[in-house]
């Protein structure tokens, strides 16, 4: 369509500032006058505080405070933009081995860190509850004792189906439930001709993020100003508001790049203890985590589901149920959405006429669990879609024809009322089938899988975004959404160029500081393609209508016969100025400037939600060692249907990242509870994916049909590919050894076992 | 965790480097054990003694038919190193995959013997060969077979105040050898080190990492070496890497491999 700047695999401003380590990360951030803070955790699961002394720890050298639960107490001493559970301080017990119990401030990091060993906690054991089945038996201890007020998150009550008003008081170790359905599921499986039912244990993950949390914070005057790792840096600087107690616009949080974040740093974090101790000290205080203290902050929720589905003799899906328990650890955070998340998307891009499904929510004395890349869909999607492919050969049929008689074609509804589906989802498998079959290998444990998913993408639609037009044509584009190496700073610069006819080189993105970058809820879902990509492409035209208006003053003419030009306007007789020409002249002294504001709510085209669905469609081959168990991916494959990409390289990069993370979680990465505590938090133990591990054969494919609400019919990728890995994978060993997995990773030794198995 | 602080020590002789060594004053070369260790908050010593300029203990030489390694050579020189290479290409194949990149350009030889970290490559082909050690003292020096050297997990027989001087094998014209170790994790799950020389009927089986110590055995010919039987040897230590179980299974798998490995090497 004639687009000259997206399209393009620009190369990334950020690119080499990154790569020479220049790129200021938080961590890299001081205040004059700053204390370092090192946090006194929980050494057991779950206890009563009966004292704290810290006189011991106060006398150590360098030591400036030690600030516990106590010293806060006027404060709103807990966040939470679901339910406000959190407490920043372990307040008369400790939840899980790791919490905060308190913080010591001290003159350097050494010095705080000696002090967290004086520091004497003495505690009442209370008996735990380290799994789901533990929690929710009857006469369980409770992780909570008292039910906390929902928040009233917005995107919460929009995208979930639970009525707050009717939330249950009863005081259980269930953080929270949400069911879905529609028809007559019982009536539909007694007429199927097969009805295929298992279940799937999807494991407890770390996001690894490289850079673990950290944050510098100031509280001076009646105002805050905290530097942090925060993805969403608008809603931590809500909930700070909300425990000072100060308005929103006294609050300033700033997020530098970030060294990752694949949702573990969304939502509020270590903010709060930084804050607090700053509070009590008076001085601006430091604290960074370890990494062993980033896996104890926020893990992702594990999960077991069971799933029945019925189906006709040809394969039609005609009924499917779903029972979701997901352990959300010691406080709620955002495991509610999770499995709202979950929730929606376990039943797959399907015609399913009769749906039930249930999800259960549950505290445990473990770490807590939040967000997570896929938000729930990795978890509900490892279960539809083994169970599909399960049916499948039960049923004499391939994965790939089950797949073609149940997906919905563009436009349908996969939840009644919501956005109809926005892409050629059966274009897309074909796209996959085709690859991975013309390299199938004719080798023995040699398997293929794949798997499709729809994420219903973007979040709450609010966004805002300013450009400002400089005398010398140059431009800043102004986004309270984070750079966190997905690239939206490039996007949004090429957004920007294109919409001003300006050349990339003159535009210079600035985001995430709630004192001077617009409003943006989150930086999650996939969504900033798609909707600050809207914003700013407003934005950018409430400029240019501002620079016609000036325009039609300098040449004496109706604002109606300016005309726009790439980078300049031009006036009814022909005479052209550039944008730096205009504000000049307008301003008449060679200084001033222009601001356009783009706005975007729920409206128009982003009335129906979600505002997108995020197509996650791969296939993988494996080839399996049949003495050691041991996986080897030969081929991967991904097909990114995002409508438009406006930078293709980009894409392709969040797709592999993507599709490498979903490897991750379904051959290798588990945290395991050996007791109170994890036996393998840390990065040696915990495994991620290695160079070495990567794909012989790497297809990442974009589908471009311009089917987005986006910019350019753009829709948002970064989480959808990562989805769908886990029933791949699960399907692909399957397939290669004969018999189903249950759970993932699978490991060297349980594909050793299952190959063993009888 | 950060360091704790400490004082660094940095003689240039033998004699110096022994006189500073106490319970509380400990040997540093590389680092990559020790300061792990000391970062964990596990260990705090008061000095660290930095061998790393003292010239008697680098080098690589062959004397009287030994190869004779200086404690203080790092893997990856020794990886590469040409002596080594030529005499014992087995060994410098082991050091040319140990660990990981910066393992290998940090740590020295005899800080990897003297840690005894259980899943540690060295001790194990070193044991296959029929390695020793030579440790001074305050009273002289003596020599102690690596076997008996690395005597438990994280234990070696040594004294506070002895240092590894170097590390001796004893060569054999016409060795075959080979080492293939299964990795999964950042250390290996088992190693097998398989070693032959036809002309003296001297056969060698060394496997490592699964248990708590490497071990080694005698034969008479490869063909006594019967994979199940050994792995009902080993003591395997259950953990993420894998159960008892299958420990016990891959070590079979990679006796196996290492005795099919080694057909493929040429005296």
């Amino acid at each position: 369509m004639g687009e000259n700047v997206v399209g393009r695999s620009v190369r990334r401003p950020d690119l080499v500032e990154k790569v020479t380590g220049a790129a200021q990360y938080c961590v890299d951030v001081t205040m004059p006058g700053m204390a370092h803070a090192k946090v006194v955790r929980s050494d057991r699961a779950h206890a009563r505080i009966t004292g704290i002394d810290v006189a011991e720890a106060l006398a150590g050298p360098g030591v400036v405070a030690v600030v516990t639960a106590d010293d806060i107490a006027s404060l709103h001493a807990r966040f939470g933009h679901i339910i406000a559970d959190h407490w920043i301080l372990a307040t008369g017990k400790v939840r899980y081995y790791g919490e905060p119990v308190a913080v010591v401030v001290a003159e350097t990091v050494a010095a705080a860190a000696d002090a967290v060993e004086l520091v004497r906690v003495s505690y009442e054991d209370l008996p735990a509850v380290m799994d789901v089945d533990a929690a929710l038996a009857d006469g369980a201890p409770l992780v909570h004792e008292q039910s906390y007020e929902a928040t009233g998150d917005e995107s919460f009550k929009n995208l979930s189906h639970v009525d707050e008003e009717t939330a249950e008081p009863a005081l259980t170790n269930l953080a929270h439930e949400v069911t879905l359905g529609w028809g007559d599921v019982d009536a539909a499986f007694a007429e199927s001709a097969a009805v295929v039912e298992n279940t799937v244990h999807f494991p407890m993950l770390y996001a690894y993020a490289m850079e673990p949390y950290n944050a510098v914070a100031s509280y001076h005057e009646g105002a805050l100003s905290v530097v942090s790792t925060a993805q969403h840096p608008y809603m931590v600087r809500d909930d700070l508001a909300r425990v000072f107690g100060l308005p929103l616009a006294r609050v300033r949080v700033t997020s530098p790049y970030l060294g990752g974040g694949y949702g573990s740093k969304s939502y509020t974090k270590v903010e709060p203890l930084a804050s607090v101790a700053s509070w009590v000290t008076g001085r601006p205080v430091k604290l960074t985590l370890s990494v062993e203290e980033a896996i104890y902050t926020t893990r992702v929720d594990s999960a077991r589901i069971h799933v029945k589905s019925g189906f006709a003799a040809d394969g039609t899906i005609l009924a499917r149920d779903f029972d979701i328990v997901m352990d959300s650890g010691a406080y709620a955070d955002n495991s509610p959405l999770v499995m709202a998340k979950a929730v929606n998307r376990c039943f797959g891009p399907y015609r399913v006429p009769n749906l039930r499904v249930r999800g259960r929510s549950v505290y445990t004395n473990t770490a807590p669990a939040s967000s997570y890349r896929g938000f729930g869909a990795p978890q509900g999607n490892l279960a539809g879609e083994t169970n599909l492919d399960r049916a499948a050969e039960r049923l004499g049929i391939s994965g790939a024809d089950i797949r073609r008689r149940n997906l919905v074609r563009k436009g349908e509804e996969i939840l009644p009322g919501k956005r109809g589906i926005d892409a050629d989802i059966p274009a897309d498998l074909e796209m996959v089938v085709e690859s991975l079959e013309r390299d199938r290998k004719d080798v023995p444990y040699y398997g293929i899988g794949f798997g499709c998913s729809a994420s219903d993408a973007g979040a709450y639609p609010i966004s805002t975004a300013q450009v400002r037009i400089q005398i010398d044509g140059s431009v800043l584009v102004l986004s309270g959404s984070t750079e966190m190496g997905q690239g939206s700073r490039s996007l949004l610069a090429q957004v920007a160029a294109e919409e001003l006819g300006v050349d990339l080189s003159v535009v210079t993105v600035v985001q995430s500081d709630t004192s001077v970058t617009p409003y943006e809820r989150t930086t999650g879902a996939s969504r900033t393609t798609t909707l600050v990509g809207l914003a700013l492409q407003r934005a950018c035209a409430d400029a240019r209508a501002r620079l016609r208006d000036m325009a039609a003053e300098l040449f004496e003419c109706a604002p109606g016969e300016v005309r726009d030009l790439p980078g300049a306007v031009a006036g009814p007789d022909g005479r052209e100025l550039s944008f730096g020409a205009v504000v000049r002249q307008w301003f008449g002294g060679s200084a001033g400037e222009v601001t356009g504001v783009g706005l975007l709510r729920r409206d128009g085209a982003t009335q129906k939600m979600p505002p997108f669905w995020e197509v996650g469609m791969v296939g993988v081959a494996v080839e399996i060692d049949p003495e050691t168990g041991v996986v080897a991916v030969d081929q991967l494959v991904t097909v990114a249907d995002v409508g438009f990409a406006i930078n293709p390289r980009a894409v392709e990069g969040q797709d592999l990242g993507a599709a490498t993370q979903g490897l991750g979680g379904a051959l290798y990465e588990e945290l395991v509870y050996d007791g109170a505590q994890l036996a393998n938090a840390n990065v040696v133990d915990y495994r991620v994916p290695r160079m070495k591990d990567l794909p012989r054969k790497i297809d990442l494919m974009i589908a471009e049909r311009r089917d987005g609400v986006g910019p350019y019919g753009a829709k948002g990728a970064g989480e959808g590919t990562l989805n769908p890995i886990g029933g791949a994978v699960a399907a692909a060993v399957a397939r290669a050894v004969g018999r189903w997995p249950d759970r993932l990773p699978l490991t060297p030794e349980r594909v050793w076992r299952l190959m063993s198995s009888d | 965790m950060t360091l704790p602080p400490f004082a660094l020590l940095r003689p240039t002789t033998l004699d110096d480097a022994l006189r500073e060594l106490s319970e509380d004053s400990v040997p540093y070369c590389g680092g990559t054990e020790l300061l792990l260790a000391m970062r964990a908050g596990l260990h705090r010593p008061a000095a660290l003694v930095d061998l790393k300029r003292i010239r008697e203990l680098s080098g690589v030489r062959v004397e009287d038919g030994v190869l004779v390694i200086g404690a203080t050579e790092r893997h990856a020189d020794l990886a590469a190193h040409p002596v080594v290479r030529e005499r014992l290409p087995v060994f410098a194949r082991m050091e040319k995959h140990i660990g990981n990149a910066r393992v290998r350009t940090q740590g020295s030889i005899g800080g990897n013997l003297c840690f005894a970290e259980p899943k540690s490559d060295v001790a194990t082909v070193l044991m296959a060969l029929e390695a020793s050690v030579t440790l001074a003292g305050p009273g002289g020096r003596r020599t102690v077979p690596v076997e008996e050297f690395v005597a438990g997990p994280y234990y070696a027989e040594k004294e506070p105040d002895e240092l590894l001087v170097d590390v001796r094998v004893p060569l054999r014209d016409g060795l075959r050898g080979a080492y293939v170790k299964f990795q999964t994790m950042e250390r290996p799950t088992v190693g097998v080190a398989v070693l032959a020389d036809d002309a003296a009927g001297w056969y060698r089986l060394g496997v490592g990492a699964v248990g708590e110590v490497p071990l080694a055995w005698s034969f008479g010919s490869l063909g006594e070496i019967d994979a199940d039987e050994v792995a009902g040897w080993v003591d395997p230590t259950p953990d993420l890497s894998g159960s008892e179980e299958y420990k016990r299974h891959v070590t079979a798998v990679y006796v196996r491999r290492a005795l099919a490995r080694l057909e493929q090497v040429s005296a």
